[in-house]
């Protein structure tokens, strides 16, 4: 092939988030279009679904192809796209009937709960059964059409690409409005006689008949930014003539063929009514039948599922972790003391950290599942029996409270992310402190009690996408061996003592999966559930209690949330320079930074909205700061996952010197040098701001949601409204997102890396 | 009833697809490249394109053009640099090449503008021993602040308040709807 031809024809884009998007609505749709399919043989055949999928590959064409690649350079290639987007691609989705499949392809609960009140607003329904009525579908496209033709837009389209998004938004859009009417996709109603399609269609080809002849016969280029091309031999004048020929041509075809399959249908016999009542009738059944449906569980997934239910996966990725651990701590005791040079500077700070919230935010807490310091504590178990019971005055979260918030002080007060010798004996702490407690007490004393990092986990996963959970309660019901909890001969029971049918939320949940193993009738699964969901919910949990009673929870959570600031903040400039400027010792106006920023503001803060809402009704302070702090738990694994993702996505690179270096020491006859200059290259991809901003967000919006489902649960007890009572927390909520988009946008130490 | 129904099921129809061709549009991208300067250079003809207009502060987004001046004809096997220059004379040179660029018959850049002001850029083209240099100038604006260039980000939050307090709101006029018709049921 000509060596021009090959290199336009790889001119794509590739965008991922565009791919992801569309594959995302073609899956939707196949997804809904399996369900239904059988109820409405007649409506959804084969040759529907093949259309919705090609309307949506045409839609990936006209923006993801190199006639993207060349719009700029040839005013033909543009028109294309034009073409695609408004008369082709459209009128193909339509085609394929997507609104039933594209309805029932969302989850239900979805569609009812958070659709359902506006799918059923009167004012919306009669809106957009207006924006479809033919006469104002054809004003809104011939207008939208005309106008974006019109030089002067024309040419902001090709100078901003956020125009240029918004022309061919213009354009999709419009094109859907239009061709409604002429598809009727099903179940709509006609507004009109379908004999009025026919002057509908010609019409709209008089409009394009009209621009396309502008372009043809104009005497002058009509659109600058093309004066100045002349590609491939083809003056500018030609092109925008070319331009006008595929306008008209194609374009004319597009809209007369419908017009006539219309007169040839319209004349012949009338379609049945009987069907589309035995679909509805079908359809009544198929949700009846759904209702029974099984409940996905990532445990039942192909391969996935069964390679995560292999008994031995978890011993061998705890096996894994500790190799890691005492290989980054042998190096950080011995290795080079420059941090982004050792394993211990860079690994659990860098890299461990950011992939361990985001496996949070994405499947659950399966570091715990991998956790490294499982083995030692088994073998100081049987070393030593663990046969005594855990203090009663320690069985709470005050000790792991305290432990974490000392952690936080201390990993800025001594910088222990640029000392490797120190995180090496943070590492050999654990390890001792885990085989000695779990070695003298019973269960799983350590992980409850005492792991900071457990406790972490454990808290940050309420905001988890995946659950250990029951099926179904039923068979719970009529279960008498109780194997989740007590064990059986092939497997040991929950050591955290968390009864499944009791178990509400991933509070004190190692996803450890004995429970999954040990349940003979196989009722326990990993199962999807709203994250956060259950934080304001006043249930009683197994091993846990009522949450709304349990203020050491509540303030471990709150040490969590407000570190996530306080930790980000201690690595920007401007706090920096203020912890200087007090002329103190690092650790003391660290010291006074974390006192100022975990404990005293967010305290008087706590107390003040506590305060707030409890004039509102005869409700205590203290149940009201207990029950919000938990709502405050998503912005807080927001602001700490918009931090992490940031050091793991700008410091991954600081690993492959590592790894060759690692190599190089095991396999010295490969001779392999590391590539120093990698640990000191910053990355900096355009996605990762817009991500940041977004995983707080979400944070945000959780929070609020949360907030207010627990000001509705107080306004209920209080018979008052809940607004009042939600108004300060939801401030506060407000608050700390400013603070943390601020951080954000801050000047940040880089750690792990050879720049700081 | 039934035609209220088929209604109902058209209208959650019709709404459950816009949701999802709303996020659809949202990413419908192009590059919108536009026209710096287009010069002949010896033997080649140059064509500066820059992905927006104007130029902010930042990162951006260069792409070039090279011809054969006689036939017209892209080149692909040139060897092309882009020379900046600020008010202030500090020159930065940087490589473009056709694998960095989207279009591959161009050949792309990513120069940061570290200061506003009008910038002279110049684009060198080597091939087999031919040269030739155009260049032009580009005026550079300050960056917008963070806020405004992440605006559809920050706009997420808002956006879902709104929709979230319509939502409540539609619930609970539902909910009054029904207890008034249960009310009068029980009545009559």
């Amino acid at each position: 092939m000509d060596t021009l031809a090959t290199a336009a024809l790889s001119s794509w884009p590739l965008n991922p988030a565009v791919i992801i998007l569309l594959a995302a609505v073609a899956l939707t749709y196949f997804r809904g279009w399996l369900r239904v399919r059988h109820l409405l043989p007649n409506k959804l055949t084969v040759e529907r679904l093949l259309a919705f999928w090609l309307g949506i590959v045409l839609v990936w064409i006209a923006i993801e192809s190199p006639l993207d690649a060349f719009s700029s350079l040839l005013l033909e290639a543009h028109m294309v796209q034009h073409l695609l987007l408004m008369m082709v691609a459209p009128a193909l989705i339509l085609i394929g009937q997507p609104f039933l499949p594209l309805l029932r392809g969302l989850p239900r609960s979805f569609v009812k709960t958070a659709l359902g009140p506006f799918l059923n607003w009167h004012a919306l329904r009669r809106f957009a059964a207006w924006l479809v009525s033919p006469v104002v579908a054809w004003l809104i496209f011939t207008i939208s059409t005309v106008a974006w033709h019109i030089p002067a837009l024309y040419e902001l389209g090709l100078h901003s690409p956020a125009w240029h998004n918004v022309e061919h938004a213009c354009f999709f859009w419009t094109a859907i409005l239009f061709w409604w009417p002429v598809i009727q996709p099903w179940p709509g109603r006609p507004q009109s006689t379908r004999w009025a399609i026919i002057p509908y269609l010609l019409a709209a080809d008089i409009i394009n008949t009209a621009i396309a002849a502008s372009l043809i016969f104009s005497d002058k280029v009509l659109y600058p930014s093309y004066a100045a091309m002349q590609f491939a031999g083809i003056s500018p004048r030609e092109d925008q003539s070319i331009a006008g020929s595929i306008m008209w041509v194609p374009g004319s075809i597009i809209y007369l063929v419908p017009g006539v399959i219309l007169a040839v249908r319209l004349l012949g016999p009338a379609g049945s009514l009987d069907r589309l009542r035995t679909s509805n009738h079908n359809l009544n059944r198929q949700r009846r039948a759904e209702q029974s449906r099984k409940v996905f569980d990532l445990l039942r997934l192909p391969l996935l599922g069964s390679f995560v239910r292999w008994k031995h996966l978890r011993r061998i990725a705890q096996s894994v972790m500790l190799i890691l651990a005492i290989a980054v701590a042998s190096d950080g005791l011995f290795g080079d003391q420059m941090a982004p040079m050792n394993s211990a500077g860079v690994l659990p700070w860098v890299h461990w950290r950011g992939l361990v919230i985001l496996a949070l935010l994405v499947a659950g807490n399966w570091f715990c599942f991998a956790c490294p310091f499982m083995l030692p504590r088994e073998v100081g178990k049987r070393l030593f029996g663990a046969a005594r019971r855990w203090p009663r005055g320690f069985r709470s979260k005050w000790l792991s409270a305290a432990l974490l918030l000392l952690y936080f002080w201390a990993y800025e007060a001594f910088s222990l992310w640029n000392s490797p010798w120190m995180t090496a004996w943070i590492i050999i702490t654990y390890f001792t402190a885990a085989f000695f407690i779990d070695g003298f007490f019973r269960g799983a004393t350590f992980c409850k009690y005492v792991c900071p990092i457990g406790q972490f986990n454990f808290v940050s996963s309420l905001v988890s996408p995946f659950e250990v959970k029951v099926k179904r309660a039923a068979t719970c019901q009529t279960c008498e061996t109780y194997d989740c909890i007590r064990g059986n001969d092939r497997q040991r029971g929950c050591e955290l003592l968390l009864f499944q049918p009791k178990k509400e939320s991933s509070l004190d949940c190692t996803f450890c999966l004995d429970c999954v193993h040990a349940c003979p009738h196989e009722n326990v699964g990993i199962l999807p559930v709203m994250p956060a969901a259950t934080i304001s919910k006043d249930l009683y949990r197994s091993s846990v209690g009522r949450l709304f009673n349990r203020g050491d929870l509540a303030v471990l959570s709150l040490v969590i949330v407000f570190a996530a600031f306080a930790n980000a903040a201690g690595m920007i400039a401007p706090v920096m320079n203020w912890e200087s400027m007090l002329g103190w010792s690092h650790p003391m106006a660290t010291a006074a930074f974390f006192a100022l920023s975990v404990i005293l503001v967010p305290g008087f803060l706590i107390r003040l909205c506590a305060a707030l809402g409890s004039r509102v009704g005869a409700v205590a302070w203290k149940t009201i700061a207990v029950r919000f702090s938990f709502a405050l738990i998503p912005i807080g694994v927001g602001m700490w996952a918009a931090h992490l993702v940031y050091h793991l996505a700008t410091g991954s690179l600081s690993v492959v010197p590592l790894a060759q270096r690692a190599a190089a020491a095991l396999i010295p006859a490969a001779r392999i040098v590391p590539a120093w200059p990698l640990a000191a290259r910053m990355l900096s991809p355009g996605w990762l701001a817009p991500l940041q901003i977004i995983l707080l967000d979400a944070g945000l919006l959780l929070s609020l949601y949360t907030m207010w489902r627990v000001a509705r649960n107080v306004r209920s007890q209080i018979n008052r409204r809940a607004l009042p009572v939600f108004a300060p927390w939801g401030v506060l909520a407000l608050s700390l997102y400013v603070y943390g988009a601020w951080i954000i946008f801050q000047p940040m130490q880089m750690r792990g890396m050879l720049m700081h | 009833m039934r035609v209220l129904k088929t209604a109902t099921v058209q209208f959650k129809s019709i709404a459950v697809w816009s949701c999802a061709l709303t996020a659809l549009a949202s990413s419908l991208l192009g590059d919108g490249g536009s026209v710096a300067f287009r010069k002949p250079a010896g033997p080649f003809v140059i064509t500066l394109f820059t992905a927006s207009l104007p130029l902010r502060v930042g990162a951006s987004d260069l792409s070039v053009m090279t011809e054969d001046a006689g036939t017209r004809t892209p080149l692909l096997d040139a060897q092309v640099t882009l020379t900046l220059a600020d008010a202030e004379g500090h020159l930065s040179t940087i490589p473009a090449s056709r694998a960095a660029a989207t279009n591959k018959l161009l050949y792309a850049a990513t120069p940061v503008f570290p200061v506003a002001g009008t910038w002279t850029i110049t684009v060198r083209v080597k091939q087999h021993g031919k040269s030739g240099e155009a260049a032009g100038t580009i005026n550079v604006l300050p960056a917008p602040p963070a806020v405004w260039r992440y605006w559809p980000y920050f706009a997420i939050v808002p956006l879902f308040i709104a929709l979230f307090a319509l939502h409540q709101r539609l619930t609970r006029n539902r909910a009054a709807l029904y207890a008034r018709r249960h009310v009068t049921d029980k009545h009559f």
